[in-house]
Formats: C-alpha cells, sequence, structure tokens
C-alpha cells in the first residue's frame, strides 16, 4: 500500500529539483557577461539518501560546461590580452531561456500531481464524515 | 452475522489501484528530465481483476511496475508529461468513482439498518 505522503513526496522531491535548476539556471544569466565564467549544469539522478520515498529525484552534482569561452575583441577592455581580446563566459542565453521553460513545465506538472493527489486524499478522507 | 461484502472490497481495491498507479505517475514526472530514465506503468484493473478473480483482490499487490515503452527522448528518458498528465487525470477520476460506489454501498447498508 503506497500512502498518498509517500506520493506527495515523490511530487515535492520533482519541484524542488526543479527548483535548484532554475537556481544554477539564474546565476549562469546573471553571469553571462562575467570574464572567465563557466556555465553550471547539473543533471537529475534518483534520490540516493533513504530518508525520502522511493522514485524521489535530486539534482546531482554542479558541473562546469567544459565548452570553450567566447573570445571578446575590446583593446580598451582592462583584462584584453596583447592581441586586443579577452575571454568572455561560455553562457549562451538562448540555452538557458530554453532551459528555464522545461524547468518550468516540469515544476508545474509536479505542482498538477501533487494537486491531484491532495483532492484524492481529501476525497478519501471525505468517507469517513456524516 | 456479518457477510464479507464484495462490493466493498472491489471499490477499496480500486481505490488502491489508483492510488499506486498516482504514485508511479508521480515517479515518472518527478523524473521528467532524469537521463536514461524510463516511465514506468503498472498493469491495468481489469486485467488484475479477470487473473485473481474477486477473492484475489484483498490481497493483491498493484505496486509491480514495468516500462511503459514510450519513445525516447535524445538524453534517454521517454517520460512524455502530456500522457503522465492524462494518466494522473484518469488516476483520480478512477480514485473518486472507486470512493463513489463505496460511499453508496454504505449509504444503502445504512438505510437497509433503518438509519
Amino acid at each position: 500500500m503506497s500512502g498518498f505522503s509517500e506520493t506527495m513526496g515523490i511530487a515535492a522531491s520533482g519541484m524542488q529539483s526543479q527548483t535548484e535548476r532554475l537556481r544554477l539556471l539564474s546565476e549562469n544569466i546573471a553571469n553571462a557577461d562575467t570574464p572567465g565564467y563557466r556555465r553550471k549544469t547539473a543533471s537529475f539522478e534518483p534520490y540516493a539518501a533513504n530518508t525520502m520515498p522511493e522514485g524521489s529525484v535530486q539534482l546531482g552534482r554542479v558541473q562546469l560546461d567544459q565548452t570553450d569561452l567566447t573570445t571578446i575583441f575590446d583593446p580598451s577592455h582592462p583584462m584584453a590580452g596583447p592581441e586586443g581580446s579577452y575571454d568572455g563566459s561560455n553562457v549562451d542565453l538562448v540555452v538557458e531561456i530554453a532551459d528555464a521553460r522545461e524547468a518550468q513545465r516540469s515544476y508545474e506538472a509536479n505542482l498538477r500531481v501533487f494537486d491531484q493527489v491532495r483532492q484524492m486524499s481529501s476525497a478519501l478522507s471525505d468517507l469517513l464524515r456524516r | 452475522m456479518f457477510e464479507p461484502l464484495e462490493i466493498f472490497d472491489l471499490a477499496a481495491a480500486r481505490a488502491r489501484h489508483a492510488a499506486t498507479r498516482q504514485n508511479v505517475v508521480a515517479q515518472n514526472i518527478a523524473n521528467a528530465d532524469t537521463p536514461g530514465y524510463r516511465a514506468q506503468s503498472i498493469a491495468a484493473f481489469d486485467d488484475i481483476y479477470r487473473r485473481l478473480g474477486p477473492d484475489g483482490l484483498n490481497s493483491a499487490d498493484f505496486s509491480r511496475t514495468f516500462d511503459a515503452k514510450t519513445p525516447l527522448s535524445p538524453n534517454g528518458n521517454s517520460v512524455s508529461l502530456e500522457l503522465e498528465m492524462v494518466a494522473s487525470v484518469d488516476a483520480q477520476r478512477a480514485h473518486s468513482r472507486a470512493l463513489n460506489v463505496y460511499q453508496s454501498a454504505l449509504n444503502i447498508l445504512r438505510t437497509s439498518i433503518g438509519r
């Protein structure tokens, strides 16, 4: 017998992971113009500790995207090298926005499940009334 | 004096099945962005009922999951949020239907004892 609270816990773990992912995204977007910044990425993985119900999800270790940094030509910039250019970040705003949309969509789906389960459990407790 | 009433077992088992299905849906949706995760599903209630019959329902374990075999996305994940939404609403409706059956059976029982 799987309890409703367990199901809600799973949906909550999904929402939490999507929130953390959105946090990383906003760090990336905020640092889009920081010289030498590498975008942070993290992958979803099954929840390891057994404090959460089976089937929960968590965000894995944060990794730095190792693609090449963009080279920006600006001889007047304080960090410009002898050839007049410096390393920018490797954040691609289009990718970040697309990722943010996906995070939002998944978050809403988790929320819908949470609400659905809540309705089911309140319908069940309605049986006890009268 | 107190005969076991089959309709209560049936309605309770149906509600239990819907709750288990909802649990699996929650797992799928939570893992909608986990690379390599395969969407899971459980056997339909009518299949289980046909296999076990009315007597087996009480102890039936619905939680055995299997790969739902939906198409993979490039990261090896096979969860379709749309299909899961449908399954979730489906489970919720099945659950409330089962509870309604339980409730009206209860009402009939109450009426029959004159309360």
